[in-house]
């Protein structure tokens, strides 16, 4: 061994084993932040953190069918009486009037402060009169049965006006004391979890907890489970990341050597062809750990992709290696080639270093760090170690075939350059969008899941709100002041028809200034009984009918102000949490607008009392994804800039950049084309996939354009690229069956692009003498 | 809780056999209730709470077709109508444009009630019998039925509901509540 390889055996080595010590130290995250955007509009940022930790991240709908309603009921029941007892929710909602009746309590204890009609006005005389008037009627009245038991203490009906300001606009059907959805197949249950959306392992703890429980209160019966929401998605994201990564790569790495050692015929240069994989995928995963802190579940998942490309470079070494040539010889032929494919790959991943979208982001360092890692393994690692003289024997074998091949290969450019013709005009002509517009198509869950989701959410009745009017402060209380004002310009808004109706986090606990008030236009008790004596007059009450309203209101007067933790156990708490949210700097009120039929003048109306916000979620959340998108195509047209000007520099010919690149762009256009007529939509991934095409597939073109200079040594440069394409093909191609849609959205491009990139780079090629001489020699 | 079982106080077309001394089965009553499908009357109903000094008088009429439609159109002191349709309970009040709606089955207490009368007019015994214990006094030309709860938090609402009728015909509804408060609803047929 040389001195200079002992370096750089020793460089390698000690490369390694820091490598492995970052990893060691490296945080593994598996939630959903990896597809939300890493640096979002304050706007935007509001609502990534709720998706990520917001009180509706935590919330699982459970369904139960498959059973007769009164059994599912029955289970039901079971099912939500043990699931209390769990510390892992912190609250379980299926119906029953368990939660009701706290929240019943708690308005009545508190209904002089949370009642917006209480001011000074209304103890007065006057007021007094009214609101006995009006009870007089409604005790009358066939609706009398609301009022009648709770009018001596509450004879202004605070409890009533409250109970149905709070009352949920769209509640599931009943049917035994629980809820079902609307055709009566499921019983329905909200639970929401102590652990957070992103807390990956207390949700499948979680989620565990409801499938045994499940089990023993749906034991001896045919029902089933359905579970669903952000927690239950972080979950089936991450299994479906971590078995398909595993099982893929698994699978792929056994193809790939299987292959290699039938054509290397030795244990230890299947080895070697190895070491350039793995060193890539070490350094990739140290790099993207300290590029970002943390990595993502879904980039070692794309590990799997890297074996396809970096264990190309030991093939490429390994069979153009002339039988008796030093390693360092072959090197001497293709290095330049080889380094030029490396750049080129390097310039089209740097499009993604860029990119907003994290998960992006990192795979395209991954990329860039392992493939650098694995190419210089097999120039300055490789050849110390591979036998001397070795040769792959197996290319005499196949190298007359492929080069009978390569020749007849530009027969076929008229047909080809036809059907692209065509595959070209299809993309333009047909009337679907080519890219989907939506978010979802970026989500690791299945369509079927997010149908499913839906469907339950539909069920349950849980709001599919559309407009949020959100207001900043920088603390609870002022954000509940804020909130209180948006409402005023609200209420306003509702008058002038723009909207029906709103939610705010103040209207369950009213900021300390407005209980404050409530507290002070509270009379005494001697003037409010001198104010009812005189009311009371005419009226058929008797005197001291309203003693308990008497009592109450000095109560009231006196009582503790009501604080978030006051609502602890009803269902107002859990509705307070998802609307006033602590931030990473300051907090955030959030009003749900309900009917809105003018968002334009709604806007317009919050704006000038407050620094409120009206959103449109809908628009947010798409502008979210075409900001991506649009951005990915930005970076991918500036990834390909840098790849031609590479070229150029490089090879110093347009011509030669052309017959490079004319493969590339074909093979682009072929598989859009090929995706499209299968009926998919294309989504950042299939874009990304295109990027990997032409980072894989500049390496056949160009050791295609690659003058050899040798008949034989061009027989070994075609086999070699034959050997890599396969490769290729096997590690991408199992990726198209995998249940991530990333995965399988990248797999069946760069499966379907990388082949097409050789096939096209044999019919377009310029022929060479080399290959005439071949085929006279032979 | 007086007010909504009063409200529903109903009526049927005249008996098709002639009163008698008979002692009334209770099986019997409710089948022939069960042969009305439709009916209208008047109601007044009187009110006795004991945060009141005089009575609370209301009035209007009552609407039913069978098997589980009834309307209560009070029309003084103000128009307010109250329709009970299968599970679901709607208030509609004109002076305020407010209609509220309740589904049954998330307000028991209130079900019981309107359970009371509802099924006494269709002569649902099981259904009766589901949440009161029932017993029947007099004969076909003067009849009443005892209504006691069987749920708890029912008996903490009326401690007894009485329908009163003659044949077919109800023309008296009287709820006795457990504080002390009572309503009684006079039903007579609509003229012409």
């Amino acid at each position: 061994m040389t001195p200079a390889a002992r370096v750089a055996l020793a460089a390698w080595l000690a490369g390694m084993v820091a490598c492995a010590a970052i990893i060691s130290r490296t945080q593994f995250s598996t939630d959903l932040s990896a597809f939300l955007p890493r640096s979002p509009s304050p706007v935007q940022q509001v609502l990534v953190e709720q998706l990520r930790d917001g009180a509706v991240s935590r919330l699982t709908l459970i369904a139960v069918e498959g059973e007769s309603p009164d059994r599912l009921a029955q289970i039901s029941t079971r099912l939500a009486a043990s699931l209390r007892a769990s510390p892992s929710f912190a609250a379980v909602n299926n119906g029953q009037e368990a939660g009701f009746e706290k929240d019943r309590d708690l308005v009545w204890r508190a209904r002089y402060l949370l009642s917006p009609a209480i001011n000074a006005e209304r103890f007065s005389v006057a007021g007094l009169r009214a609101s006995l008037e009006e009870l007089l009627l409604q005790l009358a009245s066939p609706a009398g049965v609301f009022v009648q038991r709770v009018s001596a203490a509450d004879p202004g009906g605070e409890l009533v006006r409250l109970l149905d300001e709070f009352a949920p606009r769209a509640r599931p059907r009943l049917h035994g004391g629980v809820w079902f959805s609307g055709d009566g197949s499921r019983a329905l249950l909200v639970a929401q979890t102590r652990a957070a959306a992103s807390d990956v392992d207390g949700q499948q703890r979680s989620l565990g907890r409801i499938q045994e429980e499940f089990a023993s209160a749906a034991a001896g019966t045919e029902a089933r489970l359905l579970t669903t929401g952000p927690g239950v998605f972080s979950v089936i994201s991450r299994e479906r990341i971590r078995t398909d990564a595993w099982r893929l790569s698994l699978i792929a790495t056994v193809l790939i050597a299987t292959m290699l050692i039938a054509l290397y015929r030795s244990v230890r240069v299947l080895g070697l062809g190895l070491l350039p994989v793995a060193s890539g995928a070490l350094a990739g995963v140290a790099a993207v750990s300290l590029g970002f802190g943390s990595v993502h579940g879904i980039t070692l998942a794309f590990g799997v992709t890297l074996i396809g490309e970096a264990v190309d470079y030991a093939i490429y070494l390994f069979t153009q290696n002339a039988p008796g040539a030093a390693a360092e010889a072959t090197f001497g032929r293709i290095w330049p080639t080889l380094r030029l494919g490396l750049l080129t790959s390097v310039c089209g991943f740097s499009a993604m270093l860029f990119s907003g979208f994290a998960g992006l982001a990192q795979l395209g360092l991954f990329s860039i760090a392992g493939l650098i890692a694995a190419a210089a393994v097999t120039r300055w690692v490789l050849p110390a170690l591979l036998p001397r003289g070795f040769a792959v024997t197996a290319v005499a074998l196949f190298a007359p075939k492929a080069m009978a091949l390569v020749r007849a290969a530009p027969r076929l450019r008229k047909p080809m350059l036809g059907l692209l013709a065509v595959a070209f005009a299809f993309l333009l002509v047909r009337p679907e969008p080519l890219w989907s517009g939506s978010l979802t198509s970026v989500s690791p869950i299945s369509p079927r899941e997010q149908a499913l989701d839906q469907q339950l959410r539909r069920d349950v009745g849980a709001p599919d709100v559309r407009y949020l009017v959100v207001v900043h402060a920088p603390d609870e209380q002022a954000a509940l002041r804020a909130a209180e004002e948006a409402a005023l310009a609200l209420r306003d808004a509702v008058a002038k028809g723009w909207l029906q109706g709103f939610d705010s986090p103040a209207a369950y606990l009213p900021s300390e200034a407005t209980q404050r008030a409530r507290q002070a236009a509270l009379p005494a008790a001697e003037t409010l009984r001198q104010n009812l004596q005189a009311a009371q007059r005419g009226l058929p009450f008797r005197a001291n009918a309203f003693d308990p309203f008497v009592r109450d209101v000095s109560a009231a007067a006196a009582m503790p102000l009501l604080e978030r933790a006051s609502l602890q156990g009803t269902s107002l708490a859990l509705r307070l949490d998802s609307l006033l949210v602590k931030r990473q700097s300051g907090w955030a009120a959030m009003l749900p607008l309900r009917g809105v039929s003018d968002a334009g003048a709604i806007a317009g109306r919050i704006a000038e009392p407050s620094n409120a916000i009206l959103l449109d979620l809908r628009q947010e959340f798409d502008e979210l994804y075409r900001g991506y998108l649009r951005e990915a195509v930005l970076n991918s047209l500036l990834g390909a800039g840098a790849i031609l000007a590479l070229l150029c520099a490089a090879l110093r010919s347009p011509r030669r950049v052309f017959d490079v690149l004319a493969p590339l762009a074909a093979a682009a256009v072929g598989t859009c084309a090929l995706l499209a007529l299968s009926g998919q939509q294309l989504s950042i991934f299939h874009l990304v996939g295109l990027v990997l095409v032409v980072a894989v597939g500049s390496n056949y073109s160009l050791f295609f354009d690659r003058e050899a200079p040798s008949s034989q040594d061009r027989g070994r440069v075609v086999v070699s690229l034959l050997f890599a394409s396969v490769t290729t093909v096997i590690g991408f191609g199992l990726l198209a069956f995998s249940s991530v849609p990333a995965l399988q959205a990248i797999g069946s491009t760069v499966g379907i692009g990388a082949a097409m990139a050789l096939v096209f780079s044999a019919i377009m090629g310029r022929p060479q003498q080399t290959e005439e001489a071949y085929a006279r020699a032979s | 809780m007086i007010g909504l079982v009063a409200a529903l106080g109903l009526v049927g077309p005249a008996i098709a056999q002639p009163p008698g001394k008979s002692t009334l089965v209770l099986a019997q009553l409710m089948q022939e209730l069960s042969q009305v499908k439709s009916a209208r009357g008047r109601f007044v109903e009187r009110k006795h709470l004991a945060m009141l000094n005089a009575p609370l008088e209301s009035s209007g009429t009552l609407v039913y077709a069978a098997p589980g439609r009834l309307e209560k159109h009070m029309l003084s002191p103000r128009e307010e109508s109250l329709i009970l349709d299968g599970e679901t309970l709607l208030i509609d009040n004109k002076d305020t444009g407010q209609r509220r709606s309740f589904p049954l089955p998330e307000h028991p207490v209130v079900w019981a009630f309107v359970e009371s009368i509802r099924s006494t007019l269709t002569g649902d015994l099981p259904t009766l019998q589901r949440f009161y214990e029932v017993s029947l006094e007099g004969d076909a030309g003067a009849w009443r039925l005892r209504l006691k709860p069987r749920d708890a938090r029912m008996r903490q609402a009326a401690r007894e509901i009485r329908v009163g009728g003659s044949g077919t015909w109800v023309n008296l509804i009287e709820v006795i509540e457990a504080g002390g408060d009572r309503s009684v609803t006079v039903i007579t047929r609509e003229a012409g």
